[in-house]
C-alpha cells in the first residue's frame, strides 16, 4: 500500500540528495578540524599562487625601474616590503577562508542533521505501514 | 489573475513534462548568444569567429555543466586576445586565474550568473542581474556577480585598447602588459559598478528574507533604488560618466523582470495570511502562515453519447469505455488532464486529482460485473 506521506518524504530527500544535500554530505564526511584544515590549506596554496602572478605583473610593469635601480635599492628593505605584502594577503585570505569554512561546516551539520532526522521518520514510518 | 497563474501552472507542467528536452535547448542557446557576442565584439580571431565553430562549442555546452560554458566562453576571449597580441592574452589569463583561485571556488555552482552579467552588460541592461540575483541566489552568488562585472570590464578594456596596441611594435612587450595592468586597475566605472552591485544583491537579498507582507516588491524596490542611489554617488566621486537616464530605465526595466521572477518564483496571498501561536516543552512557537496563490489547470470532459451495440464476448476489452452486453444507451465521461510532474503531485495531493481518471457511467439494462475492468476504475499514478 503505497503511503502518502511516505512518498513525500522520499522524495523531498530525495531532491536533497540531488542538489543541496550532496555538498553537505562531502562535507559531513570530514571532522570539523579536518574539513577547516584542507580548506585553510587550499586557501594558503591559492593565495600563494596569486601573490606570485601579481608580483610577476608587477615585476612586468616595473621591469625597467626595477633594472635601472636594482643596485641603488636597499634589497632588504624592498624583500621586507614584499613579505608584508605576501603576509597581509595570504594570511588575510586564510582568516577570511576559515571563517566562511567554519560557517559552512556548521550549516552543513545543521541541515544533515534535519535529513537524518527525515531519515529516521522514513524507517519508522516504513515499520509502521509493516 | 486567475488566468496568469492558470498559465504559470501550464508552463510547470510543460517544463516538468519535456524538462530532458528544454534545458539542452536553452543551454545551447544561451552558449550560442554568449560565444557569438564575444565573435562580434572582440572577433580578433578568425579561426574562431565562425559560425560552424559557434555552433559546435554550443553544441557540446548544451550537455555539458554550465560551469563549462564559462570556462569555455573564457578559452574563446583568451584566444581572441591572443590573436591581437600574447601579452593581452597574458595579462587575460592572470585576471581570469586571480579570480578563479581567490573568489570563484567560493561558489562554483553560481557559474549562470558569471555567464549573464557580462552578456547582460553587453546588452545594456545590467541592472537586472544585482535584483535576480538578490530575490533568487544566496549571499555567496555576489562572488559570482562580482567576477562578471570584472570579466565584462576586462573584455571592453581589450576592446578599447586594440586599436592602441596593433600600433605598438612586437618589441614593446612590456609596454602592452603595463598599458593592460593599468587601464584595468585603475577602471573606475569597474569598481563602481562591483561596489554598487554587490551592495544591492546584499539588500535585496536581506529585504525579501524580512517576515514582512511584501518582502519580495519591497526588496527589488529597494534594491532598484539602493543601486541607482550609489551608482550615481560613484559617477559623483570618480566621474565614470554614467547616463542618468540608462540608469533610471534599466532599473525601472529591472523591477518589471524582478516582478515576473517574483510571479514564477513567490506567489503567495497575503491576505490570507494565518498567525497561530503555540507552545511545547522548550518552545514558544509564532508562526505566520501565507498561503501560495495556486489554481488547478482546468481539465477536459468529453461526453460521448451512443447507442448501444452488442458486444461479442470474444471481443477484447476497451480500456477507458464501459462494458455492457446487450442494447441501450450509455455515456461515456472521460476527464483529461495534464500529465503530473513531480511538483504538481505533491501540490495536488489528498484526492485532488480524482477527477482525473477515466470513468465511465452507464447505463446499461445487465451491467456486467467490474471484475475484469480494473484498470479502467485504477489508479492513474505512475
Amino acid at each position: 500500500m503505497l503511503s502518502e506521506e511516505r512518498v513525500i518524504l522520499m522524495t523531498r530527500m530525495a531532491s536533497y540528495e540531488q542538489g543541496e544535500g550532496r555538498q553537505n554530505v562531502k562535507i559531513g564526511n570530514y571532522f570539523r578540524s579536518d574539513y577547516i584544515a584542507l580548506q585553510t590549506l587550499k586557501a594558503i596554496i591559492c593565495g600563494i599562487l596569486v601573490f606570485g602572478i601579481g608580483l610577476g605583473l608587477y615585476v612586468l610593469c616595473h621591469f625597467e625601474e626595477l633594472m635601472e635601480n636594482l643596485y641603488k635599492m636597499d634589497l632588504l628593505a624592498f624583500a621586507r616590503e614584499i613579505l608584508q605584502y605576501f603576509v597581509a594577503l595570504v594570511g588575510g585570505y586564510a582568516v577570511f577562508v576559515y571563517l566562511v569554512c567554519t560557517w559552512r561546516y556548521a550549516a552543513a551539520k545543521k541541515s544533515l542533521k534535519c535529513y537524518y532526522h527525515n531519515l529516521k521518520k522514513l524507517n519508522s514510518l516504513y515499520h509502521d505501514g509493516q | 489573475m486567475t488566468v496568469l497563474l492558470e498559465m504559470r501552472e501550464r508552463i510547470k507542467l510543460i517544463y516538468s513534462k519535456f524538462e530532458a528536452f528544454i534545458v539542452p535547448v536553452i543551454k545551447f542557446l544561451l552558449a550560442f548568444i554568449v560565444l557569438n557576442t564575444l565573435n562580434g565584439s572582440m572577433g580578433y580571431m578568425t579561426k574562431i569567429n565562425d559560425v560552424k565553430i559557434v555552433l559546435i562549442a554550443a553544441l557540446a555546452c548544451s550537455f555539458l555543466p554550465v560551469g563549462l560554458m564559462a570556462l569555455i566562453g573564457a578559452v574563446f576571449s583568451l584566444m581572441h586576445m591572443y590573436a591581437l597580441s600574447m601579452e593581452v592574452a597574458l595579462v587575460g589569463l592572470c585576471m581570469y586565474l586571480i579570480m578563479y583561485l581567490l573568489f570563484f571556488r567560493f561558489s562554483p555552482k553560481d557559474s549562470l550568473v558569471l555567464v549573464l552579467t557580462p552578456l547582460l552588460f553587453s546588452f545594456k541592461i545590467p541592472y537586472v542581474v544585482p535584483i535576480a540575483v538578490g530575490l533568487l541566489c544566496g549571499p555567496s552568488s555576489l562572488v559570482s556577480v562580482g567576477c562578471g562585472i570584472a570579466v565584462f570590464y576586462l573584455l571592453q578594456t581589450v576592446i578599447d585598447s586594440a586599436a592602441n596596441i596593433r600600433t605598438m611594435g612586437d618589441e614593446q612587450i612590456l609596454e602592452k602588459v603595463r598599458m593592460m595592468v593599468e587601464s584595468i586597475l585603475g577602471n573606475k566605472a569597474m569598481l563602481v559598478m562591483i561596489a554598487a552591485f554587490v551592495l544591492t544583491v546584499v539588500v535585496v537579498y536581506l529585504i525579501r528574507r524580512m517576515s514582512v507582507d511584501y518582502s519580495w516588491t519591497i526588496a527589488m524596490v529597494a534594491g532598484a533604488m539602493t543601486n541607482v542611489v550609489l551608482l550615481l554617488i560613484g559617477d559623483l566621486l570618480y566621474d565614470v560618466n554614467l547616463s542618468v537616464g540608462s540608469v533610471l530605465l534599466g532599473s525601472l526595466l529591472a523591477i518589471i523582470v524582478a516582478k515576473v521572477l517574483e510571479f514564477f518564483r513567490f506567489c503567495v496571498d497575503y491576505s490570507r495570511t494565518e498567525k497561530v501561536q503555540f507552545e511545547d516543552d522548550e518552545y514558544y512557537y509564532y508562526v505566520k502562515a501565507v498561503p501560495k496563490m495556486t489554481v488547478a489547470v482546468p481539465t477536459k470532459t468529453v461526453k460521448k453519447i451512443n447507442t448501444q451495440r452488442n458486444r461479442t464476448p470474444a471481443a477484447a476489452p476497451r480500456s477507458g469505455a464501459s462494458r455492457q452486453s446487450g442494447g441501450g444507451r450509455s455515456v461515456d465521461v472521460e476527464r483529461t488532464g495534464p500529465d503530473r510532474g513531480a511538483a504538481s503531485q505533491l501540490q495536488n495531493r489528498g484526492g485532488v486529482r480524482r477527477g482525473q481518471r477515466s470513468m465511465t457511467v452507464g447505463n446499461a439494462e445487465r451491467p456486467e460485473p467490474v471484475d475484469d475492468n480494473v484498470e479502467d476504475y485504477g489508479e492513474e499514478w505512475p
